[in-house]
């Protein structure tokens, strides 16, 4: 029986319910027991202009990333899914309102374009909605009904999600949502009763752990409450807002604090003061608002104050395309800032990776006494995969901090320099450990200094207490057969996913090739790579950016030139693109 | 100068042949292909081999996908046109949208009749004129053992050999209209019962039906003037009808079906029609003729396409529309209403 994969693509105007159904797809899928990888794609205006997309890709394995091709599209608005029909296959099931409200000129038709194999379902998604609950609103609720009928999957699964959905509604808008969809659905039913298909009908799906769909986002908001985040700082910013917005109401029942602050400075500066004070804190931001906090940020790595600060890349440079994913901040988070300002950057992959790393940042800062950037992206960010619910352990969330020794009797030096460049930290009130902090270049005691001496002598102690990190971060992991490779593919952030879909694809065809996911960027476990790299022919890097950043941060690990492999196009990065370039590299190298 | 934007309706062998022949004359047209049935052009005598299991699905099409598209031919499948403006150039399609055209062929082919006096019957009643109707034929057959066949036209005796081989039951209703133009007197009965009969049909001896029963999903009661009989389904081969209503207010000369002269025009410039829809003028005769099967509406759509482009072909003489099979003669005027 062939196993399911199905992508499936809702496209339509903000404001017509778009997102609500991708979610609700989402949901239903992985309440039946598929895997779910959903991504939304919306405009950075607000309501009534732009075009909304969510993608759902669903299958009975895992999912590692969203794919080029879509198998089926639910058209809210035709003229915005013109733009989706470069991604349908040939075969796509195409979903789309039998009665606009108003006459639509052929150039401006979905239909009209469309590739004569594909499957069309129009359906009156208005008129329904209208006729089984008083109005149009329920439009999207009718094409999910129609979407489930037409494609085999199970109703219920719908229904449920849909009252999971509108369970804080009153009973009677969860009322009408529930009539639209049975209106689809039984529309569906009758009207097309000889050409339904049973795309998740036949699935023999794998029992495993109980499943919660999770966003990147939620993902690390929940982390960095089982943290036992204290204080949160921040100022709104696409897409790391949904990270404050949950911890707003969740922080605070457990004791903590949620500050909206002026500005990203200010964020920065506050998540740094109660830090210093012994607080768990954190701040998210996008670009823009990291590039703000630079200069405290580096304060933080000169005084040695534990911060967490999660970057949720966006396009950019600038204000840039806040909608839109990429991964070009990461000369940015590894080297941003005045002086040798080294400092730990960690990037999670998936989502389950955004909640360990966001916990294991904490013990980090604290330990390494140094601020910890957690590197995310749009696509990451706003994803959504059904995973078993992640947990920390206790060991994941215990203080990190070394504390002075108190009986020694001798007089306390903040910034003392040990073999590991880690110095014994006291928190502000402790009796006889005072000390100064000082974004100027100080002495052990936190005295400025400017010597030259000293200067180097500091600078040594910082650098060689974040390469000590090593030890605690994690290594790169590996998905290879032993022996030579004739391709290596190495992946960060959301872009590694897509990179092992393509490897564990090109591996089916025969390809000796295998992939490496590198998840601490700063500092990187180079023997690790070196490792990695010397047994390849080729290397190849994908990411989000145009100018190659981890190609310039660990090319020189290779034995000879890594190909880069960059897209700046906004989207997430496609498998089947990786993918090609594997083979073709393989090809050449045969040759 | 704006380009020319041709526009065929109907996807069977008068609207592919049209098609085709648009662009293989002219190169710079827009040419749009619009067929209410979501597969490609396939061959629809076939159909009854296909029920038998004689044939795959794949067996069935013409002509590949692929080759509209090397062909730059807009293949618009599953899309209903429901209106034509001709004095604006416009059609709509019954999804709302609209569609402007320079000159059109209509091929919009025909369907199924059933008596009015048992229009009340329709759901019980299976027809056999597109796949769809195959593949429904194909389930049905599955589970029943028995068929009533009302018909007497080309198609209900390919079907009914069909039935045959699959070793089905079957009880035939010889109407008399579906020999058309043979009249069925008694001699011609006489002959043609005696033909099924020798091949192990059931032929009865009734001319009307009068009342449908469903007993269960697959079990249907049957009330002729003769009698009563229980059987696993009901085929309806009642002749055909032109898919013409779309085009009752729009302006165009119609009949029973579209009338054309024997250049295949009709009343309006640049707008053809071509195939079982077509009435087509024959000053021979001075009267109106209806030719159908495959070859025919071929080369209708051909020279409807050729007249469009600016030829002047006129059609040929018809050749006696009679089939015989297995001996016995029908008609192949599918469209006469009864």
């Amino acid at each position: 029986m062939p196993g399911v994969d199905v992508t499936v693509e809702v496209c339509g105007m903000a404001g017509d319910g778009t997102i609500a159904a991708g979610g609700m797809i989402n949901d239903a899928m992985s309440h039946g027991g598929f895997s779910v990888l959903g991504f939304d794609s919306y405009p950075a205006e607000i309501r009534g202009f732009g075009r909304c997309v969510t993608r759902s890709r669903v299958g009975d394995r895992e999912i590692r990333a969203l794919d080029e091709e879509t198998h089926v599209l639910i058209s809210l608005n035709d003229e915005e899914s013109k733009s989706r029909v470069p991604v349908l296959t040939r075969d796509c099931v195409v979903l789309f309102d039998s009665n606009p409200p108003v006459l639509v000129e052929e150039d401006r038709s979905l239909v009209a374009i469309l590739d004569p194999e594909t499957r069309l379902f129009p359906m009156p998604f208005g008129d329904l909605a209208a006729a089984a609950a008083g109005t149009q609103r329920g439009r999207n609720l009718v094409a999910l009904g129609g979407f489930a009928a037409v494609c085999g999957a199970d109703p219920e699964l719908f229904r449920e999600a849909i009252r999971s959905k509108f369970k804080a509604k009153s009973q009677s808008v969860l009322q009408a949502n529930l009539k639209s969809f049975d209106a689809g659905y039984a529309y569906a039913l009758e009207k097309f009763h000889d050409r339904l298909l049973t795309m998740f009908a036949s699935a023999d799906l794998p029992k495993g752990p109980e499943k919660v769909m999770l966003s990147g986002n939620m993902a690390i908001g929940k982390a960095a409450l089982d943290a036992g985040l204290k204080l949160y700082f921040g100022y709104p910013i696409t897409p790391a807002t949904p990270i404050m917005e949950y911890l707003a109401r969740e922080l605070p029942k457990r004791g903590g604090a949620v500050v909206q602050m002026e500005d990203e400075i200010s964020s920065i500066g506050a998540v740094l003061g109660a830090s210093y004070a012994g607080k768990r804190a954190m701040t998210a931001t996008s670009g823009p608002g990291f590039a703000l906090m630079t200069e405290l940020i580096t304060h933080g790595v000169m005084a040695e104050i534990p911060a967490v600060i999660l970057n949720a890349q966006r396009g950019g440079p600038s204000t840039g395309l806040p909608t839109k994913t990429e991964q070009s901040d990461l000369h940015a988070a590894v080297f941003g800032g005045p002086g040798d300002s080294y400092r730990i950057v960690i990037a999670p992959t998936n989502v389950t990776e955004c909640y360990y790393y966001t916990v294991k940042s904490f013990q980090l800062a604290e330990k390494y006494q140094t601020p910890v950037i957690v590197l995310t992206d749009f696509y990451l960010d706003n994803r959504v995969e059904n995973v078993p619910m992640p947990e920390a352990r206790e060991e994941d969330v215990r203080d990190g901090n070394i504390y002075p020794n108190v009986s020694a009797g001798e007089p306390y030096k903040r910034y003392l320099r040990t073999e590991s460049g880690i110095s014994p930290r006291s928190i502000p009130g402790q009796a006889g450990l005072q000390f100064t902090a000082t974004g100027l270049e100080h002495t052990e005691r936190g005295k400025p200094d400017y010597s030259a001496r000293n200067h180097m002598e500091m600078s040594a102690k910082r650098f060689r207490k974040i390469q000590g990190a090593l030890a605690d971060l994690p290594e790169p992991e590996e998905y290879a057969p032993d022996g030579p490779l004739s391709v290596g593919v190495i992946g960060w952030g959301s872009t590694f996913g897509s990179a092992l879909e393509a490897v564990l694809a090109a591996r089916e065809r025969g390809l000796r090739v295998g992939a490496l996911k590198i998840t601490s960027l700063y500092p990187y476990h180079e023997a690790a790579i070196r490792k990695f790299t010397s047994r390849c022919e080729e290397v190849l890097i994908p990411e989000l950016n145009y100018s190659g950043q981890l190609i310039s941060l660990i090319g020189r690990l290779c034995r000879k030139e890594a190909i880069p492999l960059n897209l700046a196009t906004g989207e997430p990065f496609p498998p089947s693109l990786i993918r090609k370039k594997i083979e073709e590299l393989a090809e050449a190298g045969a040759q | 100068m704006s380009r020319e934007h041709w526009v065929v309706i109907g996807n069977g062998p008068a609207g592919n042949a049209a098609a085709v022949t648009l662009r293989k004359f002219v190169t710079d047209a827009r040419i749009t292909l619009i067929g209410e049935e979501n597969v490609p052009e396939y061959r629809c005598n076939l159909l009854p081999d296909f029920i038998a299991g004689a044939l795959r699905e794949e067996d069935l099409f013409c002509t590949p996908i692929q080759r509209f598209r090397e062909m730059d031919i807009k293949l618009r499948l599953g899309q209903k046109v429901t209106d034509v403006a001709f004095e604006r150039g416009e059609l709509k399609l019954a999804h709302n949208e609209v569609v402007r055209f320079t000159g059109m062929i209509i091929a919009c082919g025909s369907t199924p009749s059933i008596p009015e006096r048992l229009g009340m019957f329709r759901d019980l009643m299976l027809p056999l004129k597109t796949l769809g109707d195959a593949k429904r034929w194909i389930e049905k057959l599955a589970r029943v053992d028995s068929v009533f066949v009302a018909g007497g036209d080309l198609t209900s005796l390919c079907f009914t050999r069909a039935l045959l081989a699959l070793r089905k039951r079957v009880m035939f209703m010889l109407c008399p209209d579906s020999f058309w133009p043979i009249p069925l007197s008694s001699e011609v009965r006489r002959s043609c019962s005696a033909r099924l009969e020798e091949r192990g049909v059931e032929v009865l001896d009734c001319a009307k039906i009068e009342n449908l029963t469903r007993l269960s999903e697959d079990s249907v009661e049957v009330k002729t003037d003769a009698g009563s009989l229980v059987v696993g389904a009901v085929g309806a081969f009642f002749g055909l009808v032109p898919n013409v209503r779309f085009l009752a207010r729009t302006g165009l000369d119609l009949e029973r079906g579209i009338l054309v002269d024997e250049y295949l025009r009709t009343c309006v410039e640049n707008v053809y029609a071509a195939g079982d829809c077509a009435q087509v003028y024959h000053p021979g005769i001075r009267a109106y003729w209806v030719s159908i099967g495959c070859p025919n509406a071929t080369e209708q759509g051909r020279i409807a396409a050729m007249n469009l482009m600016g030829g002047s072909l006129s059609l040929d003489v018809p050749q006696e529309n009679i089939f015989e099979v297995d001996g016995i003669k029908v008609n192949t005027s599918w469209w006469m209403e009864l």
